[in-house]
């Protein structure tokens, strides 16, 4: 496959447009560039977390006071569990709604409009969908909000990516080996057990991972919808609105949720595709 | 639970085989049930309350209560001298940001879809294409404040150099640093629906207009750009919706100096006036529609825009 693929004319190759050069490479360090402005401010910010004063804007007198004061306080626990508990709820939700949705849509004669109405949340802005879903909880409805409302609008804002990554391993899926083993005999449930599940498995394990860190890293959507109470992200922010002196701490704390958040990404990403691509 | 209305399914589908498998629709099996439940619903969650959102803009508050009573004063309201002014300014910010992005991200789409010929550095690029959206915003944009602040990394190198005597201060609370956030953020959402209809242009029709005599110009005008306007399309909604409702790079970057339609809806929001909020929201929806209407119309006058799909199928 890489040979064809090497064997067709690109543009600004070989055989491509011979005017392309220049704007091609103009186009490509345009988005290197791009890609980097949005990976600095990553590294920035572990340098300066680490730093003995974060607000200074340049990393120096490298500390980790800051990591120490960050585990000394426990003003962060309640948003953190929150989130985490949240999150695995809403990943666990992802993965198995996913999961028939996804097995259901290939078997239908039009699948497109089915799937059209679960992409709908990414079209709207967070924040519109965050304030049309607090005014049907709040104002319509009069409920009381609280981590179930915030749940809610995580589950509308990770599904639609959920299903899409579970389409892209049910699409693949090849029906015939359901219905050999039908027709051997075995019950729908093992079908799916022991034939179907193996083989969507990264695509079900990606949707619950993308599921988990959409809903935890979460903001606006949850301002709306939060009540009084406070999800991690919406701690940091508030912390960060209000006043400076807790933002040394959000830096620190920030700094250890992506360096756990990157690795999970890059393992899902390698699962779905390398290990997939494998099987 | 899952075995047992897989138990359910069983019989229908044994009995019937392919053709069982294929309309599954019709019978109303365990796990039929459970996929319509979930898209019902789904359609109370999603489209009940955008609908909502709409009928709501209509009504209007009168000391803090809500007024149920169809009126078109809060839409009034909204054009009104100073809210207006603030509608303009987010409307303006964000076509700038939009058309900055499309500039950027569609060069380095097409590149990155026809030009780049290592498999891992695509692959790479992709995933930095695809991280973002899981990272946590606010935490992404606070360090800008320590880069472009007066004591930042910016002013510090400009002041190293010698290039200025005193820190520059545009750089920071400034439109300047709202605009360049939500560029830096809302790259991705442009680049990837452009790169996904690059792709999907078939390189036996590039090859075709080569070999048929057309100019690298005319293949670029008359294949290439017609063929990735679904994805364009697509771009501009994912980059404009968040740019009109940006809420994150104002607040951090704008430091209350620069108000868009995000510190308008805040601000109705605590004072308890539900029908602006409904109304400033359904406005960014609004023009969302109406943008993807007005696309649709243009690529349909441009070309043929199922043309594209048969490709993708084809």
């Amino acid at each position: 496959m890489e040979k064809q693929a090497f064997s067709i004319p690109r543009i600004g190759g070989r055989m491509g447009p011979s005017y392309a050069p220049i704007w091609g490479r103009l186009g490509k360090w345009g988005g290197f560039a791009m890609l980097a402005l949005i990976y600095f401010p990553l590294v920035w910010l572990i340098l300066l977390s680490i730093s003995h004063n974060p607000l200074g804007g340049i990393p120096g007198a490298f500390s980790l006071e800051h990591y120490r004061a960050l585990f000394a306080s426990s003003a962060w626990h309640k948003p953190m569990l929150a989130s985490l508990a949240i999150g695995l709820a809403i990943a666990l939700i992802c993965a198995v709604c996913a999961t028939i949705v996804g097995r259901a849509l290939p078997n239908l004669s039009s699948p497109g409009k089915v799937i059209f109405l679960f992409v709908v949340p990414l079209f709207v802005p967070g924040m519109s969908m965050g304030a049309a879903l607090f005014i049907m909880a709040r104002a319509v409805l009069d409920l009381k909000l609280g981590y179930w409302s915030v749940a809610l609008g995580h589950f509308v804002w990770a599904f639609p990516f959920a299903l899409l990554i579970v389409l892209v391993v049910t699409i693949r899926f090849d029906q015939r080996l359901a219905e050999a083993g039908r027709d051997l005999g075995a019950s729908n449930w093992r079908v799916f057990w022991d034939i179907e599940f193996p083989i969507l498995m990264p695509g079900i394990v990606s949707a619950a991972l993308f599921g988990f860190l959409m809903s935890f890293n979460e903001l606006m959507r949850s301002i709306f919808l939060r009540g009084t109470v406070e999800t991690m992200p919406v701690w940091s922010w508030i912390q960060a609105a209000a006043q400076q002196s807790q933002v040394p701490i959000i830096f620190s704390l920030a700094s250890l949720v992506l360096l756990i958040t990157l690795p999970l990404l890059c393992g899902t990403f390698w699962l779905l595709f390398a290990w997939g691509k494998r099987q | 639970m899952m075995q047992n209305s897989a138990a359910q399914a069983d019989p229908a589908a044994a009995a019937t085989g392919r053709a069982g498998f294929r309309a599954p629709w019709g019978r109303l099996s365990g796990m039929n049930l459970a996929v319509s439940a979930i898209v019902l619903a789904w359609f109370l969650l999603v489209i009940v309350p955008i609908l909502v959102l709409f009928a709501f803009s209509l009504f209007s508050t009168v000391q803090f209560r809500t007024v149920y009573q169809p009126t078109l004063d809060t839409w009034i309201g909204l054009f009104s001298s100073g809210r207006w002014e603030v509608t303009l300014r987010t409307i303006r910010i964000a076509m700038t940001v939009t058309l900055f992005e499309l500039a950027v991200a569609w060069p380095f789409a097409l590149w990155l879809a026809k030009g780049c010929r290592s498999k891992t550095v695509q692959a790479v690029c992709l995933a930095m294409l695809t991280i973002p959206f899981f990272l946590d915003m606010s935490s992404r944009t606070i360090v800008w404040r320590a880069i472009l602040g007066q004591s930042g990394l910016i002013n510090t190198i400009l002041m190293g150099t010698g290039l200025t005597d005193a820190p520059v201060d545009w750089l920071l609370y400034s439109e300047v640093a709202v605009h360049f956030g939500m560029i830096v953020s809302l790259f991705p959402p442009m680049a990837l629906p452009i790169y996904l209809s690059i792709t999907l242009i078939d390189d036996a029709l590039i090859e075709a207009s080569n070999d048929l005599g057309a100019s690298p110009f005319q293949t670029l005008t008359r294949v290439i750009i017609p063929l990735s306007l679904p994805g364009v399309m697509a771009g501009v909604v994912f980059c404009l919706g968040p740019a009109l409702a940006a809420w994150v790079e104002p607040g951090m970057l704008g430091g209350g100096f620069v108000n868009l339609i995000s510190n308008s809806i805040e601000s109705a929001y605590s004072a308890l006036r539900y029908p602006v909020v409904a109304a400033l929201s359904a406005f960014v929806i609004g023009i969302l529609l109406l943008l993807l209407w007005i696309m649709y119309l243009v690529v349909r006058r441009f070309g043929d825009l199922s043309g594209s799909f048969r490709v993708q199928r084809g």
